[in-house]
């Protein structure tokens, strides 16, 4: 019985737990979900049972629909997490409770209920109480009782998620054997990676509701197309090149483009992904024809003996100007580190000590999909003069992302002229280079519906207007801090973004700001100026803000940004705004009030003020670390 | 874990023994004493009186009443303050177990006011020939109110503690409401059920503030133990009294003893 899913989407309040997830799952296959908690993976689960409805989307077992079935009428066994055995009868009671309420006559139904306990290696053990069971009988009683009436579908909930290593070992084989014998089309939800490779024949990697990738296991470690499923499923390194004729280059070396990569425009980034048992190590360089792709020189870093294998943290300076994605470089950290596990071998003795010199090249590596900074482009005057989505739309031109054009309508009959609208908007641009955004009208209370489409299109950055007295507005200020998306208020537009300001004020700057608008000036090929007004003169407080300076300068010469830093005489709002028109940057760049701030209850916090008093974008960054 | 002082505990031991002696042994002592005075054949003797055989009989069945509809009233009352979230569930949850909180006697009153004679229902059914009042259906109704708060809270905390996944694992299988809720959850609440009959029939036994109220204690019709051991008392029939005392306080406790050993016995499993 096959599994499709099409569109669902859940909501707990305005909160989205699934958005537009469809999968298809095989008639017999195994399909594992794998997500860490708060994915939403269990919710699948108990939507395809029946168990709660979603609010939009489908669900079709076998080809039939049954979204609005009640899970007694769907026919699926599930395996909780918990168990959730009748404590008060027996083990063979509770395996026959399906059969019993099916009306199958008493021979019959002793006879399936042995077949079981013997399929799940019970056999002998059906006068037995639950609690005199261990937890992995249990979890086995649990599996019998789900597949007694042959149901079409068989869910599993986190199965091994409370028993000890050692038991989840033997008991992953034993369900991988049982599956396969009874060919019953499987989902298993689990947030642990191992379980996942060794039993699915497909894999979903699910994220904040939204199902990122799926594929075969060995597809997916080895070919993932997303950062996230590539990091989610084993460690790896992700460093970004640019592509060069061809070719990849990843600081001072070259790597060639493989025939199988993705499209990647002349100069655009690359993300390379090369897991660490594919990072060789050597104390002498290879021969020219050892296919080994050499990255040059390095230095060990930090080592880690794990037994069978050894994980090395190296430096090499070959990669610099290549920014690494994974391992997460440091705050402050300009270098390029690559991790790699080398097997225990004794004759590698002292070679990896810390401090050595080797070289360092890749076996194998992969190339992402190409990443964009997914936006949304808010459109409050789809009929007139529409400022702030017209900059937003010349953004998403700039960066080359994809992303949405939203249109939030009081009354539904409007709904076409506001399309014709924003296509209008996207279309100043011949076809080929046109913005790659999707245009949506939403009906509905505006606040409402732009924090849902945030959440279901997992937009990064949100552009809009200012409030109408000219301030954040309380939109804004629920999407910067319950959804921590930053937001880019345009009053005056700018033809283009070549600078960008970031302003830090009175304390450190925000690190998330930084990095934000470092990761939009690379896409912008913008240079950015980063200035500090401490809040009083001080040598001390000085001395401090230049440290600040000097990190963030480091982070964001690593993404490859060009940096200038200044440090400016208080009072603050007055310098920035100063110093974004005398040297006439394209958007100022600031972090958002904190949320208890009470300067920002009266309006009075920085952002606030320099928006008020802004003649040009303003972006505001949510603090998030 | 708590820790118990070891050291030397006969000093707040005998102490406390002294406080208990005056306050709650030597009365139930008493209650022996008197009543074995008139020796065993007095004891049968009075036993024997048909007011007293009423009385007593009567008691068993109101309290053998009031525990089967408690049963099923209390049950479901739990079940609907566990398993359904509605505005105003905290409100209902508090109104069930406010009786506990209201004097006996203000709780007989509040039934005469509704269903005596004169009362905002009774005054309607009286012309009818129905007087729900000074009957043993009244008595049921005070008892089912002053009761109904231990059924509740002895089905309630073993309800709360079965997961929600317990009853969606029976719905998966194919079990309806009403299934899932007669062969997965009631067997799981039957040592709730047993003790909070109990409770409701050992409390229905003793019963008197309300019980005087709305039974008008009339001699041979609704004349329960505990107001024919008043009545004695009052009419200065001492040895009468002590005997029906003595037996109640008997039934009381075994009654509290087989719910001490239940209780135990669950804990030790859990």
């Amino acid at each position: 019985m096959s599994i499709a899913l099409v569109d669902l989407t859940k909501r707990y309040d305005h909160l989205v737990v699934l958005s537009r997830l469809t999968l298809e799952i095989e008639e017999g296959e195994l399909f594992v979900l794998l997500g860490g908690s708060g994915s939403g993976k269990t919710t699948v689960l108990r939507i395809i049972a029946g168990l709660i409805l979603p609010d939009e989307g489908r669900v079709e077992l076998g080809g039939r629909d049954v979204t609005w079935l009640p899970p007694q009428q769907r026919d699926v066994g599930f395996v909780f997490q918990n168990y959730a055995l009748f404590r008060h009868m027996t083990v063979a009671d509770n395996v026959e409770f399906g059969l019993r309420l099916r009306k199958i006559r008493p021979p019959e139904r002793r006879a399936r209920r042995d077949e079981l306990l013997e399929l799940v290696g019970l056999s002998g053990l059906g006068d037995r109480l639950p609690h005199q069971l261990s937890g992995g009988q249990q979890q086995r009683v649990a599996l019998a009782r789900a597949l007694a009436y042959r149901p079409k579908v068989l869910l599993l909930d986190e199965p091994f998620g409370a028993l000890d290593v050692k038991i989840r070992g033997q008991l992953r084989e034993s369900l991988k054997g049982v599956q396969h014998k009874l060919r019953v089309t499987t989902v298993l939800v689990t947030h642990d990676q191992e379980e996942a490779f060794e039993l699915g024949d497909r894999i979903g990697v699910i994220e904040r509701g939204w199902l990122v990738e799926s594929g075969a296991p060995e597809e997916l470690y080895l070919r993932p197309k997303t950062e996230f499923a590539a990091t989610f499923v084993g460690g790896g390194n992700v460093v970004v090149g640019k592509a060069e004729h061809g070719h990849i280059r990843l600081g001072t070396t070259e790597l060639p483009m493989p025939a199988a990569a993705p499209a990647h425009p002349e100069g655009a980034n690359v993300r390379v992904l090369f897991r660490p048992e594919s990072v060789l190590v050597s104390p002498d360089p290879w021969p020219e024809d050892a296919h080994v792709h050499c990255l040059g020189e390095g230095t060990v870093g930090p080592r880690v003996f794990a037994g069978s294998v050894q994980r090395l943290r190296l430096r090499v300076p070959g990669l610099s100007g290549s920014r690494a994605l994974r391992p997460r470089p440091r705050y402050g950290e300009a270098e390029t580190i690559i991790e790699a596990a080398r097997p225990t071998v004794e004759t590698d003795r002292g070679t990896f000590e810390e401090g050595s010199q080797v070289w360092v090249g890749l076996e194998t590596y992969h190339v992402l999909n190409p990443a964009g900074l997914k936006l949304l482009v808010l459109s409050t005057h789809p009929s007139g003069e529409d400022a702030p989505a017209e900059q937003g739309v010349r953004l998403a031109h700039a960066v080359h992302c994809p992303g949405t054009l939203l249109s939030v309508l009081g009354e539904p009959q409007h709904a076409s002229p506001a399309r014709a609208a924003l296509d209008a908007l996207r279309h100043r641009w011949p076809e080929a280079h046109a913005p790659q955004l999707d245009v949506r009208v939403r009906v509905g209370h505006p606040a409402k519906e732009v924090l849902e489409e945030i959440q279901q299109a997992h937009s990064e950055l949100v552009v809009a207007g200012r409030s109408s007295d000219g301030g954040i507005g309380s939109m804004a200020r629920a999407i910067l801090q319950d959804l921590k998306i930053p937001v880019m208020l345009v009053g005056e537009p700018r033809h283009a973004f070549r600078s960008l300001l970031i302003c830090t004020a009175a304390g450190e700057p925000g690190k998330s700001d930084i990095r934000f608008a470092g990761r939009l000036a690379v896409r912008l090929g913008a240079k950015v100026t980063v200035l500090h007004v401490p809040r009083e003169e001080d040598p001390a407080v000085r001395a401090r803000a230049e440290r600040h300076l000097e990190a963030s300068r480091a982070t964001l010469e690593a993404l490859g940004v060009t940096v200038t830093t200044a440090i400016g005489t208080p009072p603050a709002v007055e310098r920035i705004l100063a110093v974004a028109r005398a040297e006439d940057h394209d958007l100022i760049v600031i972090g958002a009030p904190a949320p208890r701030d009470p300067a920002q209850v009266r309006g009075q916090d920085l952002a606030s003020r320099i928006v008020l008093g802004a003649d040009r974008p303003v972006l505001i960054v949510p603090m998030t670390d | 874990m708590n820790h118990r002082r070891k050291g030397s505990a006969w000093l707040p031991v005998t102490l406390l023994l002294v406080v208990l002696l005056p306050l709650i042994i030597m009365p139930i002592v008493a209650i022996f004493v008197f009543a074995a005075r008139g020796g065993v054949s007095g004891f049968l003797n009075t036993l024997a009186e048909p007011d007293v055989q009423f009385a007593l009989r009567f008691s068993l069945l109101i309290a053998l009443a009031t525990a089967l509809v408690n049963l099923v009233l209390g049950t479901f009352a739990a079940y609907v303050l566990t398993k359904y979230s509605f505005r105003g569930r905290e409100m209902l949850t508090i109104l069930v177990s406010l009786p506990v909180a209201m004097p006996r006697v203000v709780v007989g009153t509040s039934l005469l006011l509704l269903w005596g004679p004169i009362g905002l229902i009774g005054r309607a059914l009286d012309p009818l020939g129905l007087q729900p009042m000074f009957a043993p259906f009244g008595i049921v109704l005070a008892h089912l109110f002053v009761t109904l708060p231990y059924m509740v809270s002895s089905v309630r905390p073993v309800l709360e503690e079965l997961e929600d996944t317990y009853e969606e694992a029976a719905y998966t299988m194919g079990a309806g409401r009403w299934k899932t809720f007669l062969h997965v959850i009631l067997p799981a609440l039957k040592g709730g059920l047993f003790s909070g009959s109990l409770l409701t029939f050992a409390h229905s036994l003793g019963e008197f503030g309300a019980t005087i109220m709305v039974s008008g204690n009339l001699r041979l019709r609704t004349q329960t133990a505990p107001l024919y051991i008043f009545a004695q008392f009052e009419a200065g029939n001492i040895e009468a009294a002590n005997a029906v005392a003595a037996l109640l306080a008997t039934i009381s406790f075994v009654l509290f003893f087989v719910l001490l050993r239940l209780t135990g016995s669950r804990r030790r499993l859990a």
